[in-house]
This record gives structure tokens, sequence and C-alpha cells, in this order.
């Protein structure tokens, strides 16, 4: 890509220009990592509260290398037959099937069982052959033309073996299938890894890995996310909505609002032709931010003070 | 890779930030394709690459700050030309960084060969010094001169021996007392004593951007070893010391090593699972699966071996006579409820109730005070203890489930009712007594260890995090 090859700092400002340009709003932080992997030829583990945008950062990297994305969601239980390739059972059997029709011509001239022997080692073996590999999203995007983004979704959610399957992969961009050999990446994907952090990874695989945190977005960044992401919604209204949320999350919630519902939640509010955030229309439409109930009971006394300061910084 | 890049990773592993030797050699690329002089965007490419948790970027963060930010400021630099303080500048970060190793034999060459632009003022401050004329540097703003003399008394006091934050004061002192200080402090008494109010002053003056600069070094030192090292070195104290000399203000590391130690002990478990996919074929299911493949066997069918994870059904003493341990029990108690799904807690001193709600709800710091505020307080009876736990739970007794009892078997006279123990023993895998108290105290004065002891599968003492982690181990292992 032109863009990697220019200087850092240009580079990183074309990228975050490149990320505006596909509707992701991100600071040059997030940009520096997709910089770095680029140059280094590194996955990056992305970290966050969920919701600030980590699979969205990959179909934004996608769209702006204009590479396809290739996504892989992780769940406890998913093992390399899911995820790296799976021989076509079906198929091997046909194949063996006609193997035995063919096998009387083929062996014609053959005397004694040696001599058919011999000769039936001399025929290629295609029993397990690439022709009869099933490729899964990671084999997928190794052996793909073009560059290609990888995406590993929740990789947290999947077991400790599983990680180690990866480890191949992140490395060196390739895979060892037993009965073939080493299949290695035609072209490097840019492969990103989400993590909401349930359980610790492994050092091994950070390793291996760029780390990138994305945390909560500040007011400014959450307006300006809003605003390319919602951008009917009036300007006063916006920063009204940006400041209650950004009060909202320094309170003790169970699940804190993310970036993602606040802009659900201010979809919500275009669409009721909502004008100012009033106390009545907050409590009703409070579901949209919080997702317990303790949260929205605990929250419903706190609402009228929110407005109050999230209208006067609005001004 | 260059000189301040592996520093920097000393001291980042120092700041317990674990570096690999790969994730260095990104860091070296890393610098290459960014150079130095953009340090926002060095500090966020950097980060990324070294630092992998949230926890280590907060680490790493007031690292980089701390190194980078750093440079000999001796505030004498109008004396300078403008051209020359600047380069030299930067090249006497360097020298520090040299200097914290202590390895003062290597220190002069190092010098000459980073000073450049400075070399010959150090050449004759090399001459002169170390002592007799820290007066003359000061009054002349030799930088190079007094950065060296710094160097080589820092070398000689020992500054890389330095450990703890108290120490800060005294290393300084001694610094400066190898540099001359007792002579300067006398040229500016004479100074005084002459009528020289402004000298003196001026001298004065001088000497305390001196100490500034000593002192920013001893911290800097300081940062580098020492607080890495005495985590390591109380993190290894704590998990032998007995649990009841932990004090309060140890508890936030006490939690990270139990909660790692409660981490390990279910990683290592959690691996036993994969196991149950060898073994014996199962030749009835394989062939049943396989019909549709013309009976040619593709897909294979193992005869599995379940593995259980153990149900444990943790119960707690926290009364009085316990107090002390109490808090910590319950602390790992909460971190195992973390790692393994099936723990129930329960804690009592008079009555007995459940806390595995309580634990799920709040976190450790406010859900162990709360469990010991419910429960905590009354003077421990056992029998009614065991009644309670009898009503309560003995119906979801089986026998794949392990009953820990953490206390220390002292009744307070009353009948500790180890009729009920026995049954639980009859009906559940195992049960386990841990006490706190050593076994030769064991059944003296109100103690029912005696009578408890043999209704158990295991009855020990437990009054360290080492033996606690034991016995867990032995828990997992042969569940």
């Amino acid at each position: 890509m032109t863009i990697i090859d220019k200087e850092p700092a240009s580079a990183i400002d074309l990228i975050v220009e490149g990320f505006d340009a596909a509707g992701y709003i991100c600071d040059r932080h997030i940009a520096t990592s997709i910089y770095l992997s680029q140059k280094l030829d590194k996955p990056i583990l992305v970290e966050g509260p969920p919701g600030v945008g980590k699979t969205e950062l990959a179909k934004a990297a996608s769209e702006l290398l204009n590479a396809p994305l290739i996504r892989l969601q992780c769940y406890e239980g998913l093992d390399e037959s899911k995820a790296l390739y799976e021989w076509k059972y079906g198929k091997q059997l046909l194949y063996t099937q006609i193997l035995k029709e063919k096998l009387g011509d083929l062996l014609e001239d053959a005397v004694g069982l040696d001599q058919s022997m011999t000769k039936l080692h001399q025929f290629g073996d295609s029993f397990f052959s690439e022709e009869f590999l099933e490729a899964r999203p990671l084999m997928q995007a190794l052996k793909s033309e073009g560059q290609t983004v990888l995406l590993i979704d929740e990789i947290d959610k999947s077991d400790h073996e599983f990680e180690a399957y990866l480890l191949e992969i992140l490395s060196d961009y390739q895979i060892s299938v037993p009965e073939i050999g080493t299949i290695k990446a035609r072209t490097k994907p840019l492969v990103f890894l989400t993590s909401n952090n349930t359980r610790e990874m492994s050092d091994a695989l950070k390793r291996r890995c760029l780390h990138l945190y994305i945390p909560f977005p500040d007011a400014d960044l959450e307006r300006r996310i809003i605003k390319t992401r919602v951008p009917e919604l009036d300007e006063n209204l916006r920063n009204q909505l940006v400041s209650f949320v950004q009060q909202l999350r320094t309170q003790d919630l169970k699940k804190l609002p993310a970036v993602s519902e606040t802009i659900d939640w201010a979809r919500t509010l275009l669409l009721l032709h909502a004008e100012n955030l009033d106390t009545e229309l907050v409590r009703n439409t409070l579901n949209m931010l919080l997702k317990f109930e303790e949260d929205i009971d605990n929250m419903n006394t706190e609402v009228p003070k929110f407005i109050a300061v999230a209208q006067k910084e609005a001004r | 890779m260059d000189r301040p890049l592996a520093e920097f990773v000393e001291m980042l592993r120092y700041a317990d930030i674990p570096v690999s030797i790969s994730e260095s050699l990104d860091a070296a690329v890393t610098v290459q394709l960014i150079g130095y002089e953009d340090r926002a965007l060095l500090k966020d490419a950097l980060s990324q690459v070294m630092a992998k948790t949230v926890e280590d970027h907060e680490s790493f963060s007031r690292c980089f700050d701390e190194f980078f930010s750093y440079d000999v400021e001796l505030n004498l630099e109008e004396a300078l030309p403008p051209e020359l303080s600047e380069e030299t500048s930067s090249e006497d970060s360097e020298n520090f960084d040299q200097d914290s190793g202590s390895d003062d034999q290597e220190m002069p060459a190092n010098q000459n060969a980073g000073e450049g632009g400075a070399g010959s003022g150090a050449g004759e401050a090399r001459q002169t010094s170390p002592d007799g004329n820290l007066v003359d540097m000061l009054e002349q703003n030799d930088r190079t001169a007094l950065t060296m003399a710094m160097n080589d008394a820092a070398g000689a006091v020992n500054l890389s021996g330095i450990v703890l934050m108290t120490q800060r004061g005294l290393f300084t002192r001694r610094i400066m007392e190898e540099m001359g200080l007792d002579q300067v402090n006398r040229e500016i008494t004479a100074r005084q004593e002459g009528g020289d109010e402004e000298g003196s002053q001026d001298l004065a003056g001088r000497l305390e951007s001196l100490f500034d600069t000593v002192r920013d070094l001893v911290d800097r030192q300081l940062a580098q070893t020492s607080s890495g090292k005495s985590k390591q070195f109380r993190q290894d104290i704590l998990k032998n010391v007995r649990l009841s000399n932990i004090e309060q203000r140890d508890f936030r590391i006490m939690r990270e090593i139990v909660r790692r130690m409660a981490k390990r002990l279910t990683d290592m478990n959690s691996r036993v699972r994969k196991v149950k996919n060898r073994g014996h074929l199962d030749i009835r299911k394989t062939m049943r699966r396989n019909v549709a493949y013309d009976g040619i066997l593709f897909e294979t069918h193992w005869k599995q071996k379940h593995k259980d994870r153990p149900r444990v059904l943790a119960v707690c003493d926290v009364s009085g006579s316990v107090a002390s341990v109490a808090r910590f029990l319950l602390l790992f108690l909460y971190s195992l409820n973390e790692v393994l799904p099936k723990v129930r807690s329960f804690a009592f001193s008079g009555t007995l109730g459940e806390v595995t709600e309580l634990f799920d709800q709040y976190g450790p710091e406010d859900a162990v005070p709360l469990a010991i505020d419910k429960f905590g307080g009354r003077s421990t009876d056992y029998g009614r203890a065991m009644e309670d736990f009898k009503e309560l739970i003995f119906d979801e007794l089986d026998n794949r489930t392990t009953v820990i009892f953490l206390g220390d078997g002292r009744s307070n006279g009353s009948d500790p009712r180890i009729d009920i123990l026995k049954e639980i023993k009859a009906r559940s895998k195992r049960v386990i007594w841990l006490n706190p108290e050593r076994k030769s105290i064991w059944g003296s004065g109100d103690s029912e260890m005696l009578r408890i002891a043999p209704y158990c599968t295991v009855a020990d003492t437990c009054n360290s995090l080492n033996k606690l982690e034991l016995v867990i181990r032995d828990l997992l292992k042969t569940s």
C-alpha cells in the first residue's frame, strides 16, 4: 500500500483520514497500530470494553485497504477443523470409489501382488492433497491471492488449545497440515484479534501481537463519532447527548454504556424528533443506554442532574 | 539495538513489564521507523509493541515519561553557548544511564566518547576532579565536569545498591559529600564572613541546583532498580508469611498473588479436559456414524473419560478467634469463585449462611468485609454451624462434592456435632479441614480438632499462601 511507504507521521495522518472517509473516527493511537502492523508484519490484538468499535476497526481497515474481510468468530469448543481446514470426506470417498473401479484397468498388465503394489505406488497419492482440503477462514486468508483482512473475533472465548493453533499463523503466516506439509501465505493478511478480556491471553500469543487498547472515547472524539454516524442529529442535542453519556460513564454501573449504545440512543432520539434532552424523554429511553434493570433504577434519580449539566455544557 | 533503547527495556523489566527479546527487537525496528524526534508518536508506537496488558500500558506510560523526559538540567545553561548545550543535553541522559549500571570502570571512556563537543572540558575536569574544586566547577558552570564528578561519586557510594524510598536522602547526601560538599559549604561560610554576601548567595544557589540534579539522579536509579525488585521481594515474602501477620496494606498485592495462584491451578485443571478425546475407540458409535460413508471409517468416535471439575463447597469460620486469617481465607474463596464455576461458599461464626451471591455481586474489597460483617463477630459454635450446614445444603451433597472447612476447630466448649461431620464425610467425596493453627496445639483448650480430624479425608495446618496452594492443587489433581 502506498500510504505505508510514506514518512511515519504523514502515513499515520493519512490513515486517520482514510478511516474518517470510511466512517470510522479514530485517534492517532489506533492509526499508529495499523501503520506498525503493516510495517512490522504483526497481528494486532485489540482489547477494550464491549462496544468501543473493536470489530468495526477491522471492517474499516478492510475498506481502507480495499481488501476483503475474512471473519472468524471464536467460541468455546472451536477447533482446527472449523477454523483452519477440514478434509472433504465425501469427495475423498468418491475418489476411492472411482479408484476401485479404475483399479482393474490400471493394474491390467501387472503380474502378481508385488508388481501391482509397485505400480500402485507409482500413481500420485492424491487422497490427501490440496484438492480435498476444505479451506476454513484462517486457511482462506492465507490462500487468498490479494491482501485480506483477517478478523479473529473474541479470541478470549476460545480454548487454550485453539490459541496454540493460532501461534504458527500469527508469527509466520503459515499452517502445517500433517498430511501435506506447510502452507505459506501468498500475501500476508492484516490480522486483527479482538478480546473482551474475559480471560487473560497467553504470553506466547501476546508476544506475537501488537497490543492495542481502545478505551471509551473522550467527549470530543465521541461527538465526532456521533456526527459521522448520525449526521442528521442537531448539533446542540448531540452535545447534550454526549455529555450525558460521559457523565453516565463516571457512575458505578454494572455495564457502562459504550459508543455503540450512544449511537443507538442518538438514532432513537432522532426517530422521536427530540430537540432537547428532558427528564421524561431520557427516562423513557434510558434502556437504550443501560442494559441492566438495576442500573436503570439506580440512575433514574440522577437523570435530572445529568441533564442539567449536559445542557449547561452544550451551550 | 541502540543504547538508550536497551536501557529503556531494562527499566521496563524492572518495572515488572515482561519485555521479551523478540519484543525488544520489534521495538528496535519501531524506533528505526519512527525515530526519537516525535516523542508522542514514539510513545504510542512503543507502548503497543512492548506493553501487552492494560496494566502494563499504565506503567509503560510512567516509565516512558520518566525515561525520555529526563535530561541533566543544571539550570546553569546560560553560561554555555546555546548550540553546545543542546548538543550535550541529549548525550548527558545517556551518561546517566550508564552510571546507573554502576560500572565506573568503563565510564571515563564512554564519557569522552559520548561527550564529543565538550571533550576538552571533560579532560581538564578529569585531571583535577573528583575532590578539591567543586567550587570552581560550580563557579565556572562546567557542566561536563560536574556530570562526571557526579557519576564518579555515584559509583563510589554504590548508588545502584539503593532499594528503598527512605534511602534517597542518604544517597543524595553521600554523593554530594563525595563530590566535595564540605568544601563548598566552607567556601560559602567564608564568603559570608568575608562580607561577600552576593558571592555566597550565588554559590549557594548553584549548590542548590546541583543538589536537585543529584536528587533526580538518585530518584531515577531508585525507579530503575528498586520498584521492580522490591515488588518481587514483597511478593516472595508475602507468600511465605503467616496469614495472620499480613497487614492491611498488603491486601492488594495479596489479592494479585491469590488470583494468579487460583488461575494457575484452574489452568492446570482445564488442560485435563482435552485428554478425554483420546483413549479407546468406541467401535459401536464409530460404525453408526460412518454408515453414511458406506461403512468406511472416516469419522472416529472415542470412548470418553469424563473429567468433572470438582464441585466444591467451602465453609469458612469468620469468628473472632480466626478473625485475622478469615479475611484471607475469604479472599482465597473469592478468587476460587472467580476461576472455578462451581464453588459455593459459606461463612459462619454463630449461624451459618451462604456468601456465594455476595461474592458474585461485589468486588473482593467490598465482599470480604461484608461477609465478615454479616456472619462474623459472634463466638464460634461449630455445632450450630454444622446443623445449619446440614439443613441448607445436605441434600446437594453427592459423591462428587468436596467440602472444605476453613477454621480453627475451637467451639467454645459447645458440642461440635461430630456426628453431622461424619454424615457429611459419608456422603461427599472428600472433606478437607484446613486449620490455621499448628498441629501441636490441636486439642489444647477448647480445640476440638483431635475429635474432628478423624472424620476428614485431610486435616492439615494451613497458615500461609504456599500451603493453601498445595492443598488446592491436590484437590484439583485428584478430582
